[in-house]
């Protein structure tokens, strides 16, 4: 089927943006749920609005679809201006978290709506709805309502919904979070596919760090309505930009331990920790991103649990050492809950791991891939 | 690593979907359980059995014979079966089918004017940023605390300017009045509790406002459109008082004004019991069998909304 006749309508203009925000703020009352909002999305990318309940994800997006008024600021989709066009004008589609199927209209119904709305004649809705259900895997399902449908099998009457209007760009609200953790990965896969065949440009709200590292080519971390880090899924995951995102990607959550750094030599910050017994604990050196600027000192250190390995307490590499106090066994994985000098401690080790609970271990960091942050929490 | 967190997570959510079905199992199995579910149908039968008695009375009476049905004191059980009653009925005044018509036609009417008037009413109200509109509210429900009967005397005279009195038109103007306040109430309880997402799926879909109200909401307000009929049709086809003011020519009248008539219709003037209980049987067949015909989305009518 032929889905992408925007390729060739706005072909000239690849080099602009293709959904674009600029200075966007939207208040509910008082509250300021988006603060100063800039967000480009380029064409045919799978970007994911990645972050906690409540920062703004779907607000943002609901701006897009002109499902929610700006206060100020403009959206620009194919570089218009969009910011005071109706929803069904701005060439999207969306798919929402509950998946809106219209409940008193079959499968096909549900599918050709927006033809039916357009006036198309029956035999086009008809025939459009099954070019969709043939790509979606739905053809036996058409003449049911929604209530006799299956979580994931609505799930895609929604997609094919959205892909019957040949939208320009794809917004979706969490749209695998009703699904059980099984279909959500299946699903989850077939979007990555969709996004593949379609080559169209789709914005993802997901407060699921996997969904948005699998899927996205880009992630915009938010954090109470405003942008934590924009990057690629490993760059954000490498090269947290601050204490928020650092905490936010990556499970377990990364270790934050309170330093002091004692002596710099380039890039080089020789720290102790601040935890009172730690006296005992020989100093750390490990790398910052920057040459550290002796003002503005880091005051805590990140470190993911897969980057601490759990060796015998005389290993001469260990830098510190730590009390077992609970083992997580998850078949290919260990989790170690640790008490340390330098204090509480999560680390990862391989499925083997030979620890037991109340055991005296030594724990090596990777000094090349650990964080330091500053007091205002910017990664230094 | 992934994989592993999505399997912990999923026994966490199969164990709570598990736990809520637990407590799903709800207060009234819970009371059918044991020995309580024998009070309890021992409730149900005694109240069914207090509101169901009057009316097997009067059905029961009407299909006495004349002489038996003005019996004193009267028999419980008719001890041959006629439809003398009926047959008085039917041919009493105009005859029964213009009675029947007329309040046929009034509740027709009042069902009208309703859904008209509070389907858009609720769409504005539930749906759209109205300024002032729980103040608009408001001002419609006080009508319940105004009785209607206290404003018949105006009423009657300003029908009569308009050339309403002794039209069906014009009863069913007042019963839609009556029964308005209830109305909006439902209907706004119902717009309100179709999901957001729904409307904005169909905006985006390229729906106007209009054609979100008729191929989104219309179809998902069916519960709440069928108790407000019902509920039209049952306070027009009883309504006495505003009938008896307004329809004074007796081709006008309705079936409850001539219930009321038929207690002066012996020959020496007294009630004529046997044909006012078969008016009462004809009167309440239409009511019943509505009732339950439809009980299924009345019941999701009330309970749409209002239990949120
Ligand atoms: N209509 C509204 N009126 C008032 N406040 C609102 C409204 N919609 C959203 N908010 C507030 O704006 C903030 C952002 O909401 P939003 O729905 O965008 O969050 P979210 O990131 O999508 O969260 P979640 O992951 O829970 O869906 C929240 O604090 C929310 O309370
Ligand atoms: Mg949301």
């Amino acid at each position: 089927m032929n889905i992408q006749p925007q390729m060739a309508r706005h072909g000239r203009e690849r080099d602009v943006h293709h959904v674009e925000m600029r200075g966007v703020n939207k208040r509910f009352g008082e509250f300021t749920a988006i603060h100063d909002l800039d967000l480009s999305v380029g064409k045919g990318e799978f970007c994911a609005l990645l972050g906690p309940s409540g920062c703004g994800k779907s607000t943002i997006l609901r701006m897009i679809a002109g499902l929610e008024a700006v206060n100020s600021g403009s959206v620009f989709i194919s570089g218009v201006n969009v910011t005071r066009m109706h929803p069904a004008k701005r060439h999207i589609a969306m798919v929402f978290q509950s998946y809106a199927l219209y409940p008193h209209l079959t499968v096909r119904q549900n599918i050709a709506f927006s033809l039916s709305v357009a006036g198309a004649s029956r035999e086009v809705q008809a025939k459009r709805a099954d070019e969709i259900a043939g790509l979606l895997q739905l053809g036996h399902l058409m003449d049911r309502k929604p209530a006799q449908l299956s979580g994931g099998q609505r799930q895609r009457v929604a997609i094919g919904r959205a892909l019957v209007r040949e939208p320009e760009v794809f917004l979706f609200d969490e749209p695998l979070s009703n699904l059980d953790a099984m279909l959500r990965v299946q699903m989850r896969i077939e979007l990555a596919k969709l996004h593949k065949t379609l080559g169209a440009t789709m914005i993802y709200v997901t407060h699921d760090q996997v969904e948005a590292m699998t899927l996205a080519d880009r992630i915009v971390v938010l954090d109470r309505g405003v942008v934590a880090q924009v990057g690629a899924p490993l760059e954000l995951y490498a090269k947290p930009a601050n204490k928020f995102v650092a905490s936010f990607i990556g499970a377990p959550t990364m270790n934050f331990l309170a330093i002091t750094p004692t002596a710099y030599a380039g890039r080089a910050v020789t720290l102790a920790f601040d935890s009172a017994s730690a006296s005992a604990s020989p100093g750390l050196t490990v790398q910052a991103r920057n040459v550290p600027d002796a003002s503005s000192p880091p005051t805590e250190i990140g470190i993911r649990p897969e980057h601490i390995a759990i060796t015998n307490p005389s290993d001469r590499r260990a830098q510190i050492s730590g009390t077992v106090q609970l083992v997580e066994r998850l078949g290919n994985l260990t989790i170690v809950y640790l008490s340390t000098a330098a204090g509480q401690i999560v680390a990862e080790g391989s499925g083997e791991l030979d620890v037991k609970v109340d055991e005296n271990v030594g724990l090596v960091i990777d000094t090349a891939r650990t964080h330091l942050f500053g007091t205002d929490g910017a990664a230094l | 690593m992934s994989a592993e967190r999505e399997m912990r997570m999923s026994t966490g959510y199969f164990a709570s979907a598990r736990a809520m079905e637990g407590d799903r199992r709800g207060f009234v199995e819970r009371l059918l359980d044991g020995r309580a579910k024998y009070l309890v149908g021992a409730a149900c039968i005694a109240l069914c059995t207090v509101m169901l008695l009057p009316l097997l009375a009067s059905v029961l009476a009407s299909l006495k014979s004349t002489a038996e049905a003005a019996a004193v004191p009267p028999t419980y059980f008719p001890h041959g079966l006629s439809l003398d009653s009926y047959h008085r009925l039917w041919n009493f005044q105009a005859g029964l089918l213009t009675y029947l018509g007329n309040s046929a036609g009034a509740a027709l009417l009042t069902i009208l004017f309703c859904l008209g008037l509070t389907i858009p009413a609720g769409y504005a109200l539930g749906r759209f940023p109205v300024p002032g509109k729980e103040f608009f509210f408001l001002v419609l429900l006080l009508g319940l605390i105004i009785p209607y009967q206290a404003l018949l005397t105006p009423l009657f005279f300003l029908f009569v300017q308009l050339k309403l009195h002794n039209s069906l038109v014009g009863l069913a103007i007042v019963h839609t009045a009556i029964q308005l306040p209830f109305s909006i109430y439902i209907m706004r309880n119902a717009f309100e509790a179709v999901p957001r997402e729904l409307e904005e799926a169909a905006v985006i879909d390229g729906c106007n406002s209009w054609q979100v109200l008729v191929r989104v909401f219309l179809p998902a307000i069916v519960p709440a459109i069928i108790t407000v009929s019902l509920f039209a049709f049952i306070t027009s086809w009883n309504e006495f008082l505003a009938a008896l003011v307004i329809m004074n020519k007796d081709t006008s009248f309705t079936l409850p004004l001539i219930l009321a008539a038929a207690r002066q219709q012996t020959s020496i003037g007294g009630t004529d019991w046997g044909m006012l209980q078969a008016g009462i049987t004809i009167s309440v067949i239409p009511c019943i069998a509505f009732y339950l015909l439809l009980q299924k989305y009345y019941v999701a009518g009330f309970l749409n909304g209002a239990v949120k």
